[in-house]
């Protein structure tokens, strides 16, 4: 037997540290919303039964108005679930008891995992969860899930998931209204939806319902008829809630506490989220992460390259072909490593911390307006944010964006954010070779860069002005992070590193090798001269660019590589800034672009990247002929 | 405990709540006297009192809303409506379905001392409603009303607990915007929705 069970909750709420306690550490946990978009699902062998786990995107309700709310509804109902679980918060169950009620009346099993309970406790609310299970007709099950408590009673209420079917608690709304669900229900046909749920969602308004009936006149009848609640989809939403509500009163005991802790958290946002400090100390937050990427890196970098010639010094596979190419291989590596690998880890780390102390969505209340010059709206940020760590998952978050406008123009932005890779670049070559000041010389130059670029983005996609919204984000409580936590989650985003980059590394060593034994590498290098020309550069230099596009971190090996592993005296401090410049603006890599073909289309896809590597190019260019007049 | 001020109050409420109730926003005052079960002296008091403050006309043996009134009682029906579900819950295990009618009608004024200060603060005939947007910075205000034209954003921000009887607090003000605090979270809200919400300070 086989089980799918759908993992529904609010944002923050720990789906996702929750899926990691019931299967393992697959997927990425997160302090702010927006970071799954996607179902992902993973799966988990009980007692002889599969269970497949579906993690949906953090919502507060299921009617369909945002994407989140979409991707979550269509699992609800087109993947062929058999129950759900409910990650219910205990600091606000009623909220989380809205968006239960909603699943129940969609007519799927739920079982209640009830999160935060200690939490919940330190503030003083105590909740009954075995009056809470006789409630609602399913099992309530509190759940630790960083001290993996709970998880097993949880598993095993799923087993019998199928058994509270038919049972459980149903929302009643007042005479009027029931009367209105009973006259739409007996026009619902042609689906396996139940028939109330249906009508509800008919009386609710959401047109994508409307297909189910037999004949549509009757939503006009019946609004007709409700004289009582001439707004009756309003009036539906304001009864669930208040019986979640009431419900939640019932079980919640409420206890007097010191509210020690809340002031601390109470002064931290007095600071963050003062409309002139807030921008502040997010901009010196983010300074403070390259000051340490740059000293903690390059120290790490020194120390690796050191390493790494004396293990060069002690290799030697002899002549012919082979061994050149196998000694490439390995110098491509080892560079590779050395350049990439410590910025790109201390930076996951930092941002992880950032994300997990509940820093970061503060950070994106302060950047939101900022993005009112383009006038897009405050919840580009979050891809913009994420595009800091590796441009191609921030292309897919674009998903949560209104208009496929927004999502290009902000896609778009993503190639003059700096990807992890990227900022190694600019860290591990330009910093490492030329100075700190040189690195953030190519920062600032590339902020320049993304504002300009902007503007042009802003008269190719001419989105109206809208005033801010802010979107409703929560802003959680802070929390001390876990290491534990930190650790997992750097390792999930760095494993494409060590799984896919590393082995690169080495085949682009060989790749280089290859050419350079064929002589081919002026079959590259000599159509393209003019654009190291444009760049003042030598002409070798286009060959880490070139290889750069299929894998960043390459970029920086192959510089190496061609220059014979100096690059301070072949190339000027200019020649190196330039060089950072033109290897960092644009579109990073084949597999970027892979992703804005899956969401853009090829021609778009194509186009924007053509462009955007153009535009990097021409910036390049004329940044160090402006440089250069002084 | 109720004083008569109290009671005149809670007339006043349900004779508007039932005037809301009506598409036509009239009805006798037979059918008033019947279905509140008061002294006559209360109700004609309190009839006294929302004609003086405009919000109700006598004509002959009828009552009917002005349009001043009409937005009033939308608000008292829209509460009434919570209540009630609050009420046919509690009460479904050990009573009727007829009953828990009746009792909602009674038991919207008399639950708990608490939840009468809620009523009082709610009943907003007396106190205009203000926009969140200027809630004084660091007070508790109750929500009375939240008016969007679009449902979907009124869905998403009942569905977030900020709806009409809910504590709301604005803890900080941002560039066009502020952080609330509601239902023991906080969240960062533009003015453009701020303002659809409307609070007693």
């Amino acid at each position: 037997m086989k089980l799918r069970i759908i993992l529904v909750g609010q944002p923050n709420v720990g789906k996702s540290c929750l899926l990691n306690a019931l299967v393992g550490p697959e997927v990425i946990v997160s302090n702010y919303p927006g970071t799954t978009v996607e179902v992902t699902t993973a799966k988990k062998m009980v007692e002889g039964e599969e269970i497949a786990f579906l993690d949906s995107p953090g919502i507060y309700s299921i009617s369909d108005r945002s994407e989140e709310e979409k991707v979550t509804e269509k699992a609800l109902f087109e993947e062929g679930i058999d129950g759900a679980i409910i990650i219910a918060d205990s600091v606000s169950l009623e909220r989380s008891l809205y968006l239960a009620s909603q699943v129940l009346e969609a007519g799927i099993p739920v079982v209640i995992a009830l999160n935060f309970v200690e939490s919940a406790e330190k503030k003083g609310i105590i909740i009954a969860h075995k009056k809470l299970s006789k409630i609602l007709g399913a099992p309530v099950i509190p759940i630790n899930p960083l001290k993996k408590r709970g998880i097993g009673e949880l598993v095993n209420a799923l087993l019998e998931i199928e058994e509270t079917k038919g049972k459980t608690f149903t929302v009643r709304y007042d005479d009027h209204i029931e009367d209105a669900i009973r006259a739409v229900s007996s026009q619902v046909t042609r689906t396996q939806l139940p028939k109330r749920f249906v009508a509800l969602r008919v009386l609710e308004e959401d047109a994508d319902f409307y297909g189910y009936l037999s004949d549509k006149r009757i939503i006009e009848a019946v609004k007709e008829g409700l004289i009582e609640h001439p707004k009756v989809a309003e009036d539906i939403a304001i009864t669930r809630y208040g019986t979640a509500a009431f419900i939640a009163g019932k079980v919640t005991h409420l206890v007097r506490v010191e509210e020690a802790a809340r002031s601390l958290d109470e002064r931290l946002d007095g600071a963050l989220l003062h409309s002139l400090g807030g921008p502040i100390l997010t901009i010196l937050t983010f300074a403070a992460i390259f000051g340490a990427l740059l000293f903690i890196g390059s120290g790490i970098q020194g120390i690796l390259t050191g390493f790494t010639e004396y293990l060069l010094s002690l290799i030697h596979l002899g002549g012919g072909f082979g061994g050149t190419a196998l000694e490439a291989g390995l110098a491509g590596m080892m560079a590779g490593i050395s350049i990439a690998l410590p910025y790109v880890f201390i930076f996951y780390i930092l941002f992880t911390l950032v994300e997990d102390a509940g820093l970061l969505s503060r950070y994106v209340v302060n950047l939101e307006r900022f993005l009112r010059w383009f006038n897009l709206p405050g919840r580009a940020i979050i891809p913009l944010a994420l595009g800091l760590g590796c441009t191609v998952p921030a292309t897919r978050s674009t998903r949560i964006l209104f208009t496929k406008k927004e999502k290009f123009f902000t896609a778009a932005l993503l190639s003059c954010v700096p990807c992890s890779s990227r900022i190694a670049i600019i860290m591990g070559v330009v910093g490492y070779f030329g100075g700190k000041w040189l690195a953030l010389s190519v920062f600032i130059t590339l902020f320049v860069s993304f504002l300009v670029w902007g503007c042009i983005m802003k008269r190719i996609t001419r989105i109206e002005k809208k005033p801010v919204l802010y979107e409703l984000p929560e802003l959680p409580p802070y929390r001390i992070p876990s290491i534990g936590n930190i650790v997992t989650k750097s390792w999930i985003r760095m494993k494409t590193f060590v799984y896919l980059v590393v082995p690169l590394l080495f085949l682009g060593g060989v790749a280089y090798a290859g050419l350079d034994a064929l002589g081919l590498t002026n079959v590259i290098v000599a159509p393209l001269s003019p654009i190291t020309w444009w760049l003042d550069l030598p002409n070798v230099a286009i060959i880490p660019l070139v290889f750069g596009f299929l894998q960043k971190d390459l970029t920086g090996s192959m510089l190496l590589l061609v220059l014979g592993g100096k690059v301070s005296s072949v190339l000027t401090p200019l020649q190196i800034y330039t060089f950072g410049v033109a290897a960092t603006i644009g579109i990073p890599c084949i597999i970027a672009l892979g992703m804005y073909i899956k969401e853009f289309g090829f021609n778009k896809a194509v186009l924007l990247t053509a462009a955007s590597i153009l535009y990097g190019l021409l910036f390049a260019g004329l940044a160090w002929r402006l440089i250069s007049l002084f | 405990m109720t004083e008569e001020s109290d009671i005149l109050r809670i007339v006043e409420e349900d004779i508007l709540r039932i005037l809301g109730e009506e598409k036509s926003k009239r009805v006798s005052l037979e059918s008033i006297k019947s279905e509140i079960k008061v002294a006559y002296l209360f109700i004609s008091n309190a009839i006294k009192e929302l004609e003086r403050e405009g919000l109700v006309q006598s004509q002959g043996d009828f009552i009917v809303l002005t349009k001043e009134g009409e937005g009033k009682a939308e608000n008292i029906v829209k509460r009434h409506l919570v209540l009630e579900n609050y009420f046919k819950f509690k009460i479904k295990r050990t009573r009727s379905e007829r009953e828990a009618h009746k009792m909602t009608d009674i038991l919207e004024h008399y639950i708990s001392k608490e939840v009468i200060e809620h009523i009082k603060k709610l009943s907003t005939f007396k106190t205009e409603g203000i926009p969140l947007t200027k809630l004084e910075l660091n007070k508790e205000g109750i929500i009375t009303d939240i008016l969007f034209p679009d449902y979907g954003l009124f869905e998403r921000i009942v569905s977030m607990g900020i709806v009409p009887s809910e504590k709301i607090k604005v803890m900080y003000k941002i560039p066009d915007g502020m952080v609330i605090y509601v239902g023991g979270k906080k969240f960062a809200l533009g003015n453009e929705i701020a303002k659809g919400i409307e609070v007693l300070g």
